[in-house]
């Protein structure tokens, strides 16, 4: 048997579960893909996000709650071991409403969803001028924000960094450049790679990303996933500007005001227009006006990975027992809870997560 | 919608958009300077009179080539800077801006005439101030009249022959000629000279400048190694060892140099494959005997399509602007040929000495010191990027992810070749493999009211 656990995709969700397995004294070998591959990883926002999330699936924003409440000590553990330093900011996030009505219409879902979740769900409304006390270069047609506390915002980049450093240095096998065509279970595991290499191994988890929209079938999933473009925009270091993150913008820590992002049902065409950056720079100058004098130096589109509805899926393959798959379109988010709980479920211990309305039964 | 829009107002740029509007088609040029030139005929309507003594004739030559486009019916829209080229099943939309303000043409086809750009030399020192290139001292000269004080000129090619002649006519000679290629080099190149006899009125300019530079008594250091630029707040000497023995020579401003290489930023933002060219070091698009390209409707011309120089780039402007022209119908294919086939010819011998050349005035060959910073922009060292590369980075799209080369506002432009090459070099991989930065929008800064500008529908909701 080559390892405990072969992990199919070395993206921050492939990372993160093999950093995971290898904190808890499992062999880990991950097949990675090349430099051209549509990395999730290196396209996303970079929130660290719990409102707006699981509106009909309370589960949902719970799980969300429970990573982002692991952060600030897996990112602390990360940062020790390797010295990168992952940006982690948690002091609140809003969403900005630019009118009453849709303002209103939010916080009456989220009282419900509040409801639900036994009272946690610490928001709070700011019209425009308790918005502006805090946020300072706000615009005019900002009416108010909701700002949730449990929100926050990391350097997605350092994080992907980290965890490849990591997941090495505590002897992870990482195979870069890889492309795995097949995956069969004579006895354990024997995953095949396009470009001859085999790898062996007692378990296997498919955190591919659109990876899995080809590969999943072969291991018994449905795999029902698809991509989803969002196009983002990054401006010139500036000094601070926005205090806390939002879903229009934020200040990364480099200084940079990252803007985002499309969604665009365009397929597998990762490339950006000048509709898209245009409406996206529009957006963020109504919210805040400073930002129309700031060189815009970098876009990008990169290709969400979504299920029918947006939530993950962990799903323990019925055709082959020990074959595992772990999907998500908030791969930075559940960052955490990927590392510190899905060991356990993958192990199938006591101490396992219930995971039952993230299969894909709800699917069928 | 225009039958053509070209990107440069160089050589390429200027001879392709006189001929193409001389066959009728509608043509628009657009180009980043307030003056048509490019780099090479930087300036040239204006310095060409006042300058002309110290640029030279070849420089002055420039002027018929502006004085073209000027007599020509192609539209020139000066001070444009291209961000962005979008293609539909229609044609091509060209995004840009002028004096602040966003614009966009449409075009049948595309030119891209965007030449080139000076190879990085990354040693230790060079982001010291004080410390430019040999080019930027060029612009400086042909734009302003200001000529480098104490200069001391590093690296290889003809082009810093060129300067330092120009640094001696215009009375302000350099300091020293700090030359790069190994002995080898020069020997190895004669093989190639079977060409270059062909090519010979350059290799005659050469050893011209070489008198002129001899004359002046500028000293000569060849086969130099361990270059050092010093100093604390701004460069103060160049340290190197040449026969021998260390060298110090104490300036005020170090140029360097090392060739051009194709500026590709466009053409690879539009999909147009490109290949490791190991003669010259470098990627190039790949193009046709016509300028053609895998991607329908684009075309490339002058050094942006492979290195080759100014008159070259005139001629294959020239002979590309006459496919574009029976692609879209206004000359038959056999009109083309026959009118092309002079040019054809011309281009051979211009061509002829390119190889000699290439494999006398290699880049340096030294390897990069760890500590030496690759990309300026974000300060990223030839140390971290071959730390990437243990991290599993099979190219510079990852690297770029884990350590910002390549993020900053010359998007990449100053490091992607050695970006490139050190991974290759660190993985074993070919270059090919190893492979570029995924070039995007936007390919020059453009601010963020710029881009909103073109936002139809929130501009009617402001109003």
């Amino acid at each position: 048997m080559g390892t405990d656990y072969v992990i199919i995709g070395g993206g921050v969700v492939g990372l993160s579960v093999a950093w995971g397995l290898l904190k808890r004294g499992h062999t880990v070998t991950v097949l990675d893909g090349d430099d051209g591959s549509f990395r999730a990883s290196r396209g996303n926002f970079g929130l660290v996000w719990v409102q707006s999330k699981g509106m009909k699936q309370p589960r949902y924003a719970q799980w969300s709650q429970t990573s982002a409440a692991a952060w600030a000590d897996y990112a602390a553990e990360l940062q020790d071991a390797t010295g990168h330093d992952l940006g982690l900011e948690q002091r609140g996030g809003y969403d900005l409403h630019f009118s009453e009505e849709t303002l209103q219409e939010t916080v009456d879902q989220y009282e419900v969803l509040k409801a639900k979740l036994g009272g946690d769900y610490p928001y709070e409304v700011l019209g425009h001028n308790a918005l502006r006390k805090e946020e300072p270069h706000i615009g005019p047609k900002v009416v108010g924000a909701i700002l949730h506390h449990q929100d926050g915002h990391a350097n997605p980049l350092r994080l992907l960094l980290a965890l490849a450093d990591d997941v090495r240095r505590m002897g992870g096998r990482v195979l870069t450049g890889k492309t795995v065509t097949d995956v069969s279970k004579p006895d354990g595991f024997r995953v095949t790679c396009a470009d001859g290499t085999i790898v062996e191994g007692g378990k296997v988890v498919l955190s591919a990303g659109l990876g899995a929209m080809q590969l999943g079938p072969k291991l018994g999933f449905r795999a029902p996933i698809r991509p989803q473009r969002g196009q983002v925009l990054i401006t010139e270091k500036l000094p601070k500007i926005i205090n806390r993150p939002s879903l229009i913008a934020r200040q990364v820590d480099e200084g940079g005001i990252q803007i985002g992002a499309t969604n665009e049902e365009v397929g597998l065409d990762d490339s950006v227009t000048q509709t898209g950056l245009s409406g996206l720079a529009a957006e963020a100058i109504a919210a805040y006006p400073i930002l129309g004098r700031a060189q815009l130096v970098r876009s990008w589109g990169a290709l969400r990975v979504l299920s029918p509805d947006g939530l993950p899926i962990y799903q323990q393959s019925a055709e082959m027992p020990g074959a595992y798959l772990v999907t998500c379109h908030s791969g930075i988010t559940l960052s955490a809870a990927h590392a510190r709980l899905l060991p356990d479920w993958l192990d199938g211990t006591a101490a396992a997560p219930d995971l039952e309305v993230f299969s894909e039964a709800r699917f069928s | 919608m225009i039958d053509l829009a070209i990107i440069g107002a160089g050589p390429a740029g200027m001879a392709a958009a006189a001929e193409a509007a001389g066959r009728g088609l509608s043509v628009c040029v657009l180009d980043e300077q307030a003056r048509p030139g490019g780099q090479i005929y930087r300036d040239v309507d204006r310095a060409a009179g006042t300058l002309g003594a110290i640029l030279g004739p070849d420089y002055a030559h420039g002027a018929t080539l502006s004085g073209a486009l000027r007599d020509s019916a192609a539209r020139h829209v000066t001070g444009a800077v291209v961000w962005a080229i979008e293609t539909d099943d229609a044609g091509f939309t060209v995004n840009y801006t002028r004096d602040g303000a966003s614009a966009q043409i449409r075009a049948g086809r595309i030119l891209l005439a965007t030449g080139a750009l000076e190879r990085p030399m990354p040693l230790p020192g060079w982001t010291l101030p004080g410390v430019m290139t040999a080019g930027a001292a060029q612009i400086l000269l042909k734009q302003s009249g200001i000529v480098a004080d104490r200069a001391v000129l590093v690296g290889s090619g003809p082009l810093l022959y060129l300067i330092a002649a120009q640094m001696v006519r215009a009375g302000t000679p350099p300091l020293a000629l700090v030359e790069t290629p190994a002995r080898g080099d020069f020997a190895g190149a004669l093989r190639h000279l079977g060409g270059a006899l062909r090519g010979w009125r350059y290799l005659m300019k050469g050893a011209g400048l070489l008198a002129a530079i001899r004359r002046a008594g500028v000293p000569r250091y060849r086969a130099a190694t361990e270059i050092y630029i010093e100093g604390m707040d701004r460069a103060t000497a160049v340290r190197f060892r040449a026969g021998g023995q260390d060298h110090r020579i104490g300036c005020d401003t170090v140029l360097l140099h090392q060739g051009v290489v194709p500026n590709t930023q466009a053409a690879r933002s539009i999909g147009v494959p490109h290949l490791w060219d190991d003669q010259q070091r470098c990627f190039s698009p790949v193009v046709d005997t016509w300028g053609g390209t895998a991607v329908p409707g684009v075309f490339l011309a002058g050094d942006g399509a492979g290195i080759g120089g100014a008159k070259l780039a005139e001629v294959a402007g020239r002979i590309t602007a006459l496919a574009i022209a029976a692609e879209a119908g206004w000359i038959t294919p056999a009109e083309r040929d026959r009118d092309a086939a002079p040019l054809m010819a011309a281009r051979r011998a211009e061509g002829a000495v390119r190889p000699f050349l290439d494999a006398a005035y290699p880049p340096a060959a030294a390897p990069i010191a760890d500590d030496t910073i690759v990309c300026r922009c974000e300060e990223v060292t030839a140390g971290a990027i071959r730390g990437y590369a243990k991290l599993g980075c099979t190219g510079p799209n990852q690297a770029k992810a884990f350590g910002r080369a390549g993020m900053g506002p010359c998007q990449g432009r100053y490091c992607g070749l050695t970006v490139t090459a050190l991974l290759a070099e660190a993985t074993g991989q070919t270059e090919d493999e190893t492979g570029y930065y995924r070039i995007r929008p936007p390919l020059k800064p453009v601010t963020l009211a710029e881009l909103a500008a073109m936002d139809a529908p929130h501009k009617d909701a402001a109003e």
